[in-house]
């Protein structure tokens, strides 16, 4: 294996000669060193071509060699979309090439280039219309072009992090002007998280002069001494309010990627300049390359980009490459100064490389090389994302920052040009500026934190902004030639595309973007919107500045779902009990976020025995919120249906809770537990929402009521005793609680010591439809309640019910359940509960809706028993109007009770058929139909609760 | 009446001898010069206004109509959401209402004469829980009664329609069954917009971008200016000069509430953004449309292979059409929690667009009580699946100063008399 680009060992580069790699191109094994980016590697190897483009499937090289350029994505292995101008080589990479069928070499869908004078910008809107049954078969034609590496979909998760920082100041890009003001700032006293993009700090000092890199070591011991933590390979992707920026951190020793999430006082936009491709006819011909390309090929990475090269050079970045190629021995034919009046017409080549040049003077130039310096791209992402609106200098031919926010500072070639030392000057000035503004920030924000120390000596003066700006160098504006050539490389667009678009009335920046997706690709428009904008305005015959430019949207460089997503972390919720559950052969269930028991083996059993002897449930889950205060009865009042001023101590009272528009959002019972001290319980798949809605009550409607909430959801374990045999079970574990008949009554709730334990609470209440109690216990006592409970009530037939068996007796009871035998429809009234809604009450939520809704129809919920007693009708079966397919209602809860050996239901019908008796049409999910009666009572069993009340 | 243009029709065969003959095509819309009267003013150049003005010409025979927009055509919501479409609704109204729009994007391509790529692919609706999947049972239960085809499906089968979703129990949120509404798919969202407005610009709509209305001007009304109940609107004042026109049609999103209150009809809308991003392109590996209204998410893939992301509303009111980071991270991580084959994808580029939502999530629409403002707005997260039908109906309820049945319950009325639309329980995530 030779590498037949290579250059001799130079003192410039970054590759390691002692430290070769091998690795694996198209099945091709190659050699390349360490430091290399893929595509050195690549092309050191003799290979030039590494992709093929979107619509035409032509032969693509390097272009510009950084993480933006668009002819270099490849797959790695299961990685898609991987930037071989940027992505460093890695022992035994298999990389291939995306897009292309069969191969690389020989693309068969390079026939469409043929087609191309009918493939115009957006041509597929004008056709595939018809026949319209034959879209679809063109839809997967055109799928199948989808640009892109391949997503395998076993690809595992791998390890993410996410850490949070809060620098003082956060600097993007090191180059000198960043490193400088990184530097600067540090020695001011301010903590600095200096970011950069590239796996080196250093910028274009990197591939410049000997002096240059010098100076760049320098900078990076200066930074390093004055303790600025230094991330390379990572991006500050994006700049959201108040300074909330993500930087990926793609150079984590552990984690595959991390997220940065830092809240900075000042961020340092030091983004340095992108260089921009020129458009000209065959523009995309492999062995065109931009200045910056090549230096950095030539004095980084050792690599030879050619053997014969024209150079087009309209500024200094051309003129260095000149000398890098002289030196690494390309023959430099012709140097075309676009500084003059001369520039490119047009390259033509072979289907694989570059063969002349011609240029403007009517010479045409052999060479298998074409080097372009016509200009820069100013990065302005992220001053886009402060807010900043950039203008376009003509003088300079690039765009400016505005008027960032105090807190978002420019510096280095974004702002202006200058030599290295008048870069770095403006990032010391900068630099100094961020942390005497970071210093003012957090003064100001120790000074508003109510539970920070004194803060010492006065408010410094926040600094105003004094640095001399970097001057702005003369650049001609060359966006296109007098030919026409690609635009967008990554989505094939070319110059005669837009014009033809624009001339077609898609003349806005936006319109033009939207129909021929310039700037739609992977690089988001960094190589290529100014050209795009550029010829827009020379197709409507206007300036740049008249026509306007996009908005860079985060992120600034694309961020792996992964590092977004961290270690995916989805908590589920357990009870104290739970591992007795686990324990004893439970079948767990997923409701909401918690885990419960749904049965422990057999839920049949489980009713039977509560209803004859005595069962325990674990019901933590329920929401439970402390509510102290005077001003509790005027919440409650507001949030209730029902009256809630006149609850004495030691009652316990029900209530359904409305939105503002009327359908039911909770119910659940609240007991009064002292004069100014209440506990709300909440259904447990509500408990979140009514937090918040009781929260959003108190913080933004009546903020002058002095209610005190506390949810004590997790803090309680809550525990359901029913059966005949429940008061004998409880009377055992309390002493100091009279559990007799007339002392506690059915809702009524009493405090005390249960198995000893203090603190715990006891209500009576009655969900079952036994005799029954509900105690909760502080959290870490849970457990040891809950053996308690069925060691003293082994002789008594205790035993455990899960969310199954209660389920089945409440339906047996008649107990609506909120969110099942409700709906996002279901007002208040569709319960039957009329009589809980108070319509004398001054105000409640939902209050004016629901009086409407009693004035109007609204389906009712109503206790159904099939005719045939085995049939057991699935939820959501639709209820019809006899002979129709007309929809009158549907089953909500259905089960075979064990208790009556019979199918019962919860229906919600309309009025009409709510009367006790009316007999239903009931359509089966297997399609056939059955009847059903409307029972009198919700209550299947025991309508008196007379059990309930024993 | 508006001076109508020829329309150079879309065909293989056009693009063939434009291709030969090096011609390039017309302009799609003309740039017409601002009258002083119309008959009618539409406000947005959104699929709304622009289906309206359409509809108004074609339907109804009045093409003296002018749309304006503040912007570009398509720069509000037409251009930012997710471009999902279905109709498997809950409510008979909603069925009615979205079956029909469904119906109009299923014939556009042919009907407008441009390909607006609808493509059918199937809308799953996953559930991961067991009341979630009663939900879906109910949906389902109730669209086979109103013969849309929507039906309950297990895991396995889901499997094989999106095999990038990951259908094991011992997940955080497994998947325990979807809706699946085959008819359900994605459009092109700007192509329908652009086909509006070069079909509304060939009947002779003038359209008018750039050109922001600052004031509602009315006359007779109880309020300041004449504005208000029992006054009559009489025209425009825009920032490119005053339009007299008896009949202004308000077609906003965003900042619908407002404009309304410079007719002096509030509107009772609150405004919220719905971000929404997109990822790097790979080769196609999602085929249909899946949705999980527990996770927040709904993901569909492009044709060009980009997956398209969208959550739900956020929960402040604001104007700001910022993205966040927190955004970006849910997404992801629940996106993972799906399809934990994809962290290796990469997100380009967020956005956000605002949806004006009101109390029963459902639209408001039809005239108001200011004789000639007509309101086509509260389209909170579902307008673009309604463009169409609600630029027919719109245009019927304009034509004919009435409320066609079809949008009877989305009156401005209801809220005063007590009739909301019960559309919430479907649409909270109903993408």
């Amino acid at each position: 294996m030779i590498m037949s680009n290579r250059l001799p060992e130079s003192s410039s580069e970054v590759v390691d000669r002692s430290k070769p790699i091998r690795f694996d191109w198209n099945g091709k094994k190659m050699k390349g060193f360490e430091g290399d980016t893929i595509a050195s590697a690549i092309l050191a190897n003799g290979d030039h071509i590494l992709s093929r483009s979107l619509k035409y499937h032509r032969p693509r090289g390097v272009l510009t060699h950084d993480f933006w350029d668009p002819n270099l994505m490849v797959q790695v292995g299961d990685e898609p979309n991987v930037r071989a101008g940027h992505r460093r080589l890695e022992a035994g990479m298999k990389i291939s090439a995306q897009n292309v069928w069969p191969s690389l070499k020989f693309d068969a869908k390079a026939a469409n280039g043929i087609a191309g004078r009918f493939l115009t910008a957006g041509f597929y809107y004008k056709t595939f219309m018809k026949p319209a049954r034959l879209w679809p078969v063109y839809e997967k034609v055109l799928a199948r072009f989808a640009p892109g590496g391949e997503v395998d979909l076993n690809t595992p998760h791998g390890y993410h992090d996410k850490r949070y920082a809060h620098p003082d100041v956060v600097v993007a890009g090191a180059g000198p002007a960043g490193l400088a003001a990184a530097i600067a700032a540090a020695q001011c006293g301010a903590s600095v998280l200096l970011v950069e993009h590239e796996y080196e700090v250093g910028g274009h000092l990197l591939w410049g002069t000997d002096d240059d890199r010098a100076a760049a070591a320098t900078l990076l011991a200066q930074a390093a001494a004055a303790g600025v933590e230094i991330l390379t390979n990572s991006t500050v992707t994006g700049r959201y309010e108040d300074n909330w920026l993500g930087i990926a951190q793609r150079s984590h020793p552990i984690a595959v990627e991390r997220l940065i999430k830092a809240r900075a006082k000042v961020l340092v936009v030091a983004a340095g300049l992108i260089e921009r491709p020129y458009v000209f006819q065959g523009n995309d011909l492999p062995g065109v390359m931009t200045s910056g390309a090549v230096s950095r090929l030539i004095n980084m990475y050792g690599v030879k980009p050619g053997k014969c090269a024209v150079v087009l050079a309209a500024n200094e970045s051309g003129d260095q490459a000149v000398e890098d190629l002289k030196r690494a021995d390309v023959e430099v034919a012709r140097v075309v100064d676009a500084r003059g009046s001369t520039t490119v017409n047009c390259a033509k080549g072979s289907r694989t490389r570059i063969k002349s040049v011609e240029v403007s003077d009517g010479s045409s130039i052999d060479c298998d090389l074409l080097v372009t310096a016509v200009g820069w791209t100013a990065p302005t992402s992220l001053l886009n994302m402060s807010g900043d609106r950039p203008v376009y200098d003509a003088a300079a031919a690039r765009f400016f920052p505005n008027s960032p926010p105090d807190n978002v500072l420019a510096t280095g070639g974004i702002t202006g040009d200058g030599s290295r030392d008048e870069l770095i000057a403006h990032g010391r000035a900068t630099g100094e500026l961020a942390a005497g503004r970071a210093n003012a920030a957090r003064h100001r924000i120790q000074a508003a934190t109510a539970s920070a120390a004194a803060v010492a000596g006065d408010e410094p003066e926040y600094p105003s902004d004094n640095r001399a700006p970097l001057t702005r160098a003369d650049h001609p504006e060359l966006h296109r030639s007098s030919t026409h050539g690609l635009v967008d490389y990554s989505e094939d667009i070319s110059s005669k595309d837009l014009f033809g678009a624009a001339a077609e009335g898609f003349d806005s920046v936006e319109l033009l973007k939207r129909f021929t997706t310039a700037t739609m690709g992977p690089s988001q428009g960094k190589l290529e919107t100014v050209n795009t904008v550029a010829i827009l305005a020379e197709a409507r015959a206007e300036t740049i500045e008249q026509v306007g430019t996009t908005v860079w949207r985060p992120p600034y460089a694309p961020i792996s779902l992964g590092a977004l997503g961290g270690r995916v972390f989805e908590p589920v919720r357990v009870s104290s009990i739970h591992p007795w559950h686990e324990a004893n052969g439970y079948t767990p269930i997923l409701a909401g976020q918690w885990v419960r028991p749904e049965h422990y083996g057999d839920p049949h059993a489980e009713v039977r025995n509560t209803r004859t002897n005595v069962g325990i449930t674990d019901v933590t889950p329920l929401g439970k919120l402390d509510l102290q205060g005077p001003d509790v009865p005027k919440l409650l009042s507001q949030l209730y249906t029902n009256k809630w001023m006149k609850l004495p101590v030691g009652g316990v009272r029900y209530g359904i809770m409305c939105a503002e528009d009327g359908v039911v959002l909770d119910d659940g019972v609240t007991a009064r537990l002292g004069e100014d001290h209440y506990l709300m319980t909440t259904t447990s798949s509500g408990a979140g929402g009514v937090w918040n809605w009781v929260e959003n009550w108190l913080q933004t409607e009546h903020p002058e009521w002095q209610v005190h909430v506390t949810p004590l959801t997790t803090g309680l374990t809550s525990i359901n005793i029913a059966g005949p045999n429940s008061r004998k079970l409880l009377s055992r574990l309390v002493d100091c609680i009279d559990l007799g008949p007339g002392a506690f009554e059915y809702m009524q709730v009493r405090t005390g010591t249960i198995a000893e334990v203090d603190n715990c609470i006891v209500w009576r209440i009655g969900f079952t439809g036994e005799l029954s109690y509900e105690i909760h216990v502080p959290s870490g006592h849970g457990l040891h309640v809950w053996n308690a409970l069925l060691e003293q009530g082994e002789d008594l037939g205790v035993a455990p019910f899960g969310l199954e068996a209660q389920r089945i007796m409440r339906l047996e009871k008649g107990h609506f359940i909120v969110g099942q035998d409700t709906d996002g429809l279901s007002k208040a009234p569709t319960t039957g509960m009329i009589s809980l809604l108070k319509l004398d009450k001054d105000d409640w939520a939902g209050k004016t809706e629901v009086a409407w809704a009693l004035e109007d129809d609204y389906p009712v919920i109503v206790a159904v028993q099939p005719t045939d007693p085995k049939i057991v009708p699935e939820e959501a079966c639709q209820i019809l109007r006899d002979g129709t397919r007309e929809i009158v209602g549907r089953i909500t809860s259905s089960r075979h009770s064990p208790t009556l050996e019979r199918s019962v239901c919860l229906a919600q019908v309309s009025r009409e058929f709510a009367v006790a008796g009316t007999t239903l049409t009931v359509l089966l999910a297997n399609g056939e139909r059955i009847n059903a009666r409307v029972m009198e009572h919700h209550a299947h069993f025991d309508p008196e609760g007379e059990r309930l009340r024993g | 009446m508006g001076k109508s243009s020829k329309l150079a029709r879309y065909s293989a065969a056009g693009l063939f001898w434009r291709g030969i003959r090096k011609q390039s095509w017309p302009r799609v819309w003309r740039q017409p010069a601002m009258k002083s009267t119309y008959d009618v003013v539409i406000i947005g150049g959104g699929v709304h206004g622009l289906a309206t003005a359409f509809y108004l010409a074609s339907n109804h025979g009045i093409n003296d109509v002018a749309v304006v927009d503040k912007a570009y055509l398509g720069s509000g919501g037409s251009g930012r959401n997710t471009a999902i479409v279905r109709s498997n609704y809950l409510t008979p109204e909603g069925v009615a209402f979205y079956d029909r729009s469904l119906d109009l994007y299923n014939s556009m391509s042919a009907d407008l004469n441009i390909n607006v790529m609808f493509s059918e692919r199937g809308h799953l609706t996953l559930a991961h829980t067991d009341s979630a999947l009663r939900t879906m049972n109910w949906r389902a239960e109730v669209n086979k009664l109103q013969d849309i085809n929507s039906s309950l499906i297990a895991p396995e089968e889901i499997k094989k329609l999106a095999p990038s979703l990951d259908i094991s129990t011992d997940t955080r949120y497994p998947i325990l069954g979807a809706l699946y509404h085959p008819p359900g798919g994605t459009i092109r969202h700007d192509a329908v917009v652009w086909g509006y407005a070069r079909a509304a610009d060939s009947h002779g709509v003038d359209l008018h971008q750039q050109t922001e209305v600052l004031d509602i001007l009315c006359e007779g009304g109880e309020g300041p200016e004449g504005k208000g109940a029992g006054g009559r609107v009489i025209g425009v004042r825009t920032n490119q000069g005053d339009i007299h026109a008896p009949v202004v049609v308000n077609c906003t999103a965003g900042w619908a509430s407002q404009l309304s209150n410079m007719a002096g009809v509030r509107l009772p809308i609150t405004t919220h953004p719905l971000q929404a991003a997109v990822t790097e392109p790979t080769k196609t590996f999602l085929p249909t449309v899946v949705v999980s209204g527990s996770l927040h998410v709904y993901v569909s893939q492009t044709d060009r292979g980009e997956l398209v992301f969208g959550a739900s509303v956020d929960p402040v009111a604001t104007y700001d059409q910022r993205g966040t980071l927190q955004f970006t991270e849910e997404l992801a991580g629940h996106v993972l929690e799906l399809m934990p084959g994809l962290s290796k994808m990469r997100l380009m580029r967020q956005w956000a667009g605002l949806c004006d939502m009101t109390p029963d999530y459902s639209p408001v629409m039809g005239p108001t009580q200011v004789d000639g403002y007509f309101v086509d707005v509260g389209w909170g997260t579902y307008g673009f699946k309604a463009g169409p039908v609600s630029g027919e109906q719109m245009a019927a309820s304009v034509a004919n100063n009435n409320l066609p049945e079809l949008i009877a319950p989305f009156a401005l009325s209801r809220f005063t008399e007590g009739v909301l639309v019960g559309e919430k329980g479907a649409a909270a995530v109903g993408h």
